[in-house]
């Protein structure tokens, strides 16, 4: 699959080594954003090994930091977009680090929707319904049932690929 | 919080004003719902729990079944996170994704963290959202544009150095691979010109192939505004007319005539010009071989104008 971020390329590399990059994309909600990512493909968060996951959130935070520092930011901004309904435009995993300052006109925040407190009852007792095991043991039980889920996405990402500005931009002729 | 009388408030300020840090940060915890929650002191409805982090429910979600997962301890912002109980919490936050993918039938999830107040940031704890993603929910507005390479790399410079010292590399280990030139705008264009040309041109002119590699003079696009010389016509746009082809044979005697008649005029300014200003004989060559195809422009254009007569 063509992937972007695999190949690294429309975007200035800025570290990298056996599993994560970090990268400066050509596009940012604001410039300065920087993008963690692991080096092997995996399109959603779920798909990615524990390990991994670990390693990623911790140099996000130091590019957290290197943006605090480097850049003077007064705050920054962790953002996964984990699947299209998320507005991921990528399918390959990865973790955005906005850098944020007092009126930079982003608007990085929801509309609270309160929920009332029997729906809130209901809510609590349907996600009890499946047990969270941070272990990988129990992962392993699991992944079958991922990988359909990601055929799934993937297929959408192929779906809309044929839309896709850029490939229009590539197929038009001059 | 119960409120206070303006008395009280003082006083509060006073104390925190003579507070040591460790004793700040004491008063904070003390202070802060979150923590009170993890306690057990204020109810919430509590998904996942173990001995380093807690999720519950938001009670202001942005959508159904917004997550808050927490670390136990409390933390104002991600860097004074210990990298352990950081490492925890990502593995955390992989695992709630996962629960609120399978339970609520959501095909997508936004994991959000807020460090600071002006990333609006409104709780003292620490905590990472997990939001379950329905499409055109428009839950979390994101959207990306387009940043020049000159920004991409502006931002690079400022942030490496600190990088690189957390991640404990030295930047000359690191292979730095420029982005590709194709995907961005061209290079900076250069006009050909020389010493004496009074126009300068584009690479591919016509006009540019004909000055000498002796004379030719390479220019970016601020030095040729100084230079105080013309464009081209290849630079203004101004359309050229097609060569002689479709002209009759009486047409083309008659702009051999003109030709020359045209030809002697300037060529003659530029002898007194260059007689005044004492150019050498090699420099003067050289405006010649410019004048020549911009007098055949002027006959062409002539000639044109005389077809529609």
């Amino acid at each position: 699959m063509n992937c972007e971020y695999c190949e690294l390329r429309k975007s200035a590399v800025l570290y990298e080594d056996k599993d994560v990059a970090v990268i400066i994309k050509d596009m940012a909600v604001t410039p300065g954003q920087i993008t963690v990512l692991p080096k092997q493909h995996f399109t959603i968060l779920e798909m990615v090994p524990n390990e991994l996951v670990e390693k990623c959130f911790i140099v996000a935070n130091k590019v957290s930091i290197a943006i605090f520092e480097g850049l003077g930011s007064q705050g920054t901004n962790l953002v996964v977009q984990n699947g299209l309904s998320a507005g991921q435009t990528v399918p390959h995993f990865a973790i955005e680090v906005v850098p944020r300052k007092e009126e930079d006109g982003l608007n990085l925040q929801w509309q609270p929707k309160p929920l009332s407190e029997p729906e809130l009852e209901s809510l609590l007792s349907q996600l009890s319904e499946v047990k969270v095991d941070l272990n990988e043991k129990a992962e392993a039980k699991e992944k079958q049932e991922i990988k359909v889920k990601d055929e799934k996405t993937e297929m959408i990402v192929e779906k809309e690929g044929k839309n896709n500005y850029l490939l229009k931009s590539i197929r038009r002729t001059p | 919080m119960p409120q206070m009388t303006p008395e009280q408030q003082k006083e509060l300020q006073e104390r925190i004003k003579n507070m040591s840090p460790e004793e700040l940060q004491e008063f904070q915890k003390q202070q802060c719902i979150f923590c009170q929650i993890i306690a057990g002191k204020v109810p919430a409805k509590k998904v996942y729990e173990d001995d380093k982090c807690v999720a519950v429910l938001d009670i202001n979600p942005a959508a159904k079944g917004h997550l808050l997962l927490l670390p136990k301890e409390h933390y104002g912002i991600m860097p004074q996170i210990p990298e352990p109980i950081l490492a925890h919490l990502a593995v955390a936050s992989k695992h709630l994704s996962q629960l609120l993918l399978k339970s609520l039938r959501v095909d997508g999830t936004t994991i959000f963290v807020a460090n600071g107040l002006a990333a609006g940031q409104k709780a003292q704890h620490f905590m990472i959202h997990l939001i379950p993603r329905k499409e055109d929910d428009n839950a979390l507005p994101f959207e990306e544009k387009l940043v020049s390479k000159e920004r991409q790399e502006k931002v690079k410079v400022a942030v490496e150095n600190k990088l690189y010292q957390l991640l404990g590399v030295k930047k000359e280990s690191i292979q730095l691979k420029l982005p590709q030139e194709d995907y961005f705008e061209e290079k900076p264009e250069i006009f050909i010109t020389s010493n004496n040309a009074k126009r300068y041109h584009k690479e591919k002119c016509a006009f540019a192939q004909n000055i000498n590699s002796e004379h030719r003079i390479e220019m970016t696009p601020e030095q040729v505004a100084n230079s105080g010389k013309k464009p081209c016509t290849c630079i203004t746009g101004e359309k050229i007319p097609l060569p002689a082809k479709t002209k009759t044979e009486s047409e083309l005697d008659n702009s051999k005539k003109t030709k020359p008649n045209k030809k002697a005029s300037p060529a003659a300014k530029s002898t007194k010009k260059n007689s005044k200003s004492r150019i050498t004989q090699k420099e003067e060559e050289e405006p010649e071989e410019e004048f020549e195809p911009e007098d055949e422009h002027k006959v062409d254009l002539d000639d044109i104008a005389n077809l529609f007569r």
